[in-house]
């Protein structure tokens, strides 16, 4: 399996390595508490007296449920390794790979299942098989601990990983090979810990005990060193194997009393605690992932429209004089194509010619101008500074149309990054805007320019005006290349005007003003997600 | 091409200063008499809808755009010939709105020889 290295900063979005909230945590401890109380009211409380009737389908279908848990939770942790690539991982991968493996004696011996009396080995077996599988992983988890902070320059290189997956598994089916010839074939040497099938002999606690141990010792350890999600999970996980133990033997030592229902359930919360938060913490990065993919492909939209803006308004602001220019001609041509040709027409003709090819020149120039200088020149922008400056470039304008300027700057804005030339523009263009809308109108003609934070990290600049106002039908219309003509032509046109507040990460729109006019408003990100690269 | 004797009254509509008097100048050069138009609003409040032989009208404008012109001459004068030019031809099939009589189309830049044609056929009764 090919993976990619995994950089310093995108550890956190690796499972083994995030680290719990505190929902998390309190969880875990929830869990914990609730089948110690569990544990305490079967072993002293009401319920220690309750019988239960042995039922045989049990066991098979709670060690199938047991196997299938722990192959899968084996799985998923052996592709966390082929991504992390450290051998704590691969420890305890390898730790549940086992604890599903010894299941397989396990059931085959266990007495009742397949014959009245234990299908391979003897009465011994079963108990004894339990042992180890409960000895198993608390020391794997121990190799884990000791291992999983190790220097990561030290991680398995690439070549070597399925080799490594394959020794592992090998060596863990050849561990349970042994345990499981051991515990069958030597049956007959191993310390009586059973009397029969249903009951449990006194030898049973001092063999468990250092069992129990294991688990304690295996709980410190992580607890010594925890981090991630995994490590508070395998700790509960600890915690439910120690409890287990004492809950086999007391109250009653004996199968299928309440006991041992209670400790094969627990049993099964333990093998598929690390199953769930893997599966909910895939399923977090996997939303995680599928909104950065969608975000990015959102941000090529926006500069593929961009791209797509320009050339559309380009074409159609060129198509404009080129028509002019074409139809001139062909009067031209008329006036002189006569009986007697009209020379005074024929001389304006070309003259109108002369000026609308300069002025086609001119559209051109003034796009490429804008664009020239490329997203990537970000630099930090005092908005209210820029917006000072526009309204100055723009006074005598406004002025000669004896427009009231109401500036509302607001004092405490975010610093924004964004490229000045271009959001200048933008100013440029609206303030226009309002000015050819009022010109016309009767007064009071008023243009108001306001900023103010926004949203907490952002910006919010309005450009108000008195004029005719944009019908509802036609609110969207005018940020579309079409309906950008201007009798001089120099419209840069709305669609470019949102197309780079889009590519600031921030939105233009238009609504009404009241009592008349139009407003236009745009919003600018202040933080760092601002990329150079969009 | 010899001077026409044809002379119609030809309302020209375009929102783009150049256009419309490039235009003007395309039609008096042919002969016809022209009233030039800077906005769809402006040729309807003027009036002179009825004297007019035939329409030449921009799509795309502010405001009424050609479309709505179109809709708001046919419901008055049906039989009114009418051309329409657009800069835009690629998104025509997306705008070309139901219901509308019928028109000639012409994208920019058109041939001003095609333009004068056109009337010209308009003129001796051939169908739009």
């Amino acid at each position: 399996m090919k993976t990619a290295a995994i950089v310093p900063e995108e550890q956190d979005l690796i499972l083994s390595n995030l680290s719990p909230g505190p929902a998390q945590k309190r969880l875990a401890l929830f869990l914990v508490l609730f089948l110690l109380l569990v544990y305490v009211l079967i072993t002293v409380g009401p319920f220690s007296d309750v019988r239960t009737k042995p039922v045989s389908a049990f066991v098979p279908a709670y060690a199938m449920a047991m196997f299938v848990c722990d192959s899968i939770t084996a799985i998923l942790l052996f592709t966390q390794y082929s991504v992390v690539r450290s051998r704590a991982i691969l420890i305890i991968a390898s730790g549940y790979l086992y604890t599903a493996l010894v299941l397989i004696p396990w059931i085959l011996t266990f007495p009742g299942v397949f014959t009245p009396g234990s299908l391979l080995g003897g009465m011994q077996s079963t108990s004894w098989l339990y042992f180890f599988q409960h000895a198993g992983l608390p020391l794997f988890v121990i190799g884990y601990a000791l291992s999983k902070d190790a220097d990561p320059g030290k991680r398995v290189p690439h070549g070597k990983l399925s080799a490594s997956i394959a020794v592992s598994v090998a060596l863990t089916v050849a561990l349970v090979a042994a345990v499981a010839v051991f515990c069958i074939g030597g049956e007959a040497m191993l310390p009586q810990v059973v009397l029969d099938s249903l009951h449990l002999g006194p030898l049973w606690p001092y063999v468990f005990a250092p069992v129990a141990l294991l688990s304690v010792a295996a709980l410190v350890v992580l607890w010594l060193r925890r981090r991630s999600v995994l490590d508070l999970w395998l700790m509960v996980v600890m915690c439910l194997y120690t409890i287990e133990i004492p809950l086999s033997y007391y109250p009653s030592p004996i199968r299928f009393s309440v006991g041992w229902y209670t400790v094969r359930v627990i049993g099964f919360i333990s093998s598929s605690l690390v199953l769930i938060v893997l599966l909910y913490e895939i399923e977090a990065l996997y939303t995680k992932l599928l909104r950065a993919v969608l975000a990015e492909r959102r941000e090529r939209m926006a500069r593929l429209m961009t791209g797509d803006a320009v050339a559309a308004t380009i074409a159609h602001e060129v198509k404009q004089p080129l028509t002019a220019m074409t139809t001139t001609a062909s009067a031209g041509f008329r006036f002189l194509d006569r009986s007697s040709p009209n020379l005074e027409r024929a001389k304006e003709a070309f003259e109108q010619i002369v000026a609308d090819g300069h002025r086609a020149a001119a559209v051109v120039g003034s796009i490429r101008a804008m664009f020239r200088n490329d997203v990537r020149t970000r630099s930090v922008l005092d908005v209210n500074e820029l917006i000072r400056e526009t309204l100055v470039l723009e006074s005598a304008d406004l002025q000669r149309h004896r427009i009231l300027v109401q500036a509302a700057p607001s004092d405490r804005l975010p610093e924004v990054e964004g490229d000045r030339v271009q959001l200048q523009q933008v100013l440029l263009n609206l303030i226009t805007n309002a000015i050819d809308a009022m010109a016309s109108r009767k007064e009071p003609r008023i243009l108001s320019v306001s900023s103010e934070a926004y949203e907490g990290d952002g910006i919010i600049v309005s450009v108000a005006d008195t004029g005719a106002g944009i019908s509802t039908q036609d609110s969207e219309k005018i940020f579309n290349p079409l309906f950008t003509t201007k009798s001089d032509g120099m419209g840069m046109g709305l669609s470019i005007c949102r197309a780079i507040i889009e590519a600031h990460h921030g939105r233009l729109w238009v609504s009404t003003n009241s009592p008349r006019g139009t407003v236009f408003q745009f919003t600018l990100r202040a933080n760092r997600a601002l990329s150079a690269g969009a | 091409m010899n001077d026409r004797p044809l002379g119609y009254r030809v309302a020209v509509v375009d929102d783009d200063q150049r256009i419309l008097e490039s235009l003007k100048n395309l039609l008096e050069s042919a002969d016809h008499a022209v009233r030039p138009f800077a906005s769809a609003t402006a040729l309807l409040d003027s009036g002179c809808l009825p004297e007019i032989d035939c329409l030449i009208s921009d799509i795309g404008m502010p405001g009424m755009d050609g479309f709505q012109l179109l809709r708001a001459v046919q419901a008055v004068r049906p039989e009114l010939p009418v051309i329409l030019i657009t800069g835009h031809a690629d998104l025509l099939n997306q705008m070309s709105p139901v219901g509308l009589g019928e028109y000639r189309l012409f994208k920019k830049p058109f041939d001003g020889e095609e333009l004068l044609t056109a009337i010209n056929d308009i003129g001796n009764g051939q169908v739009a």
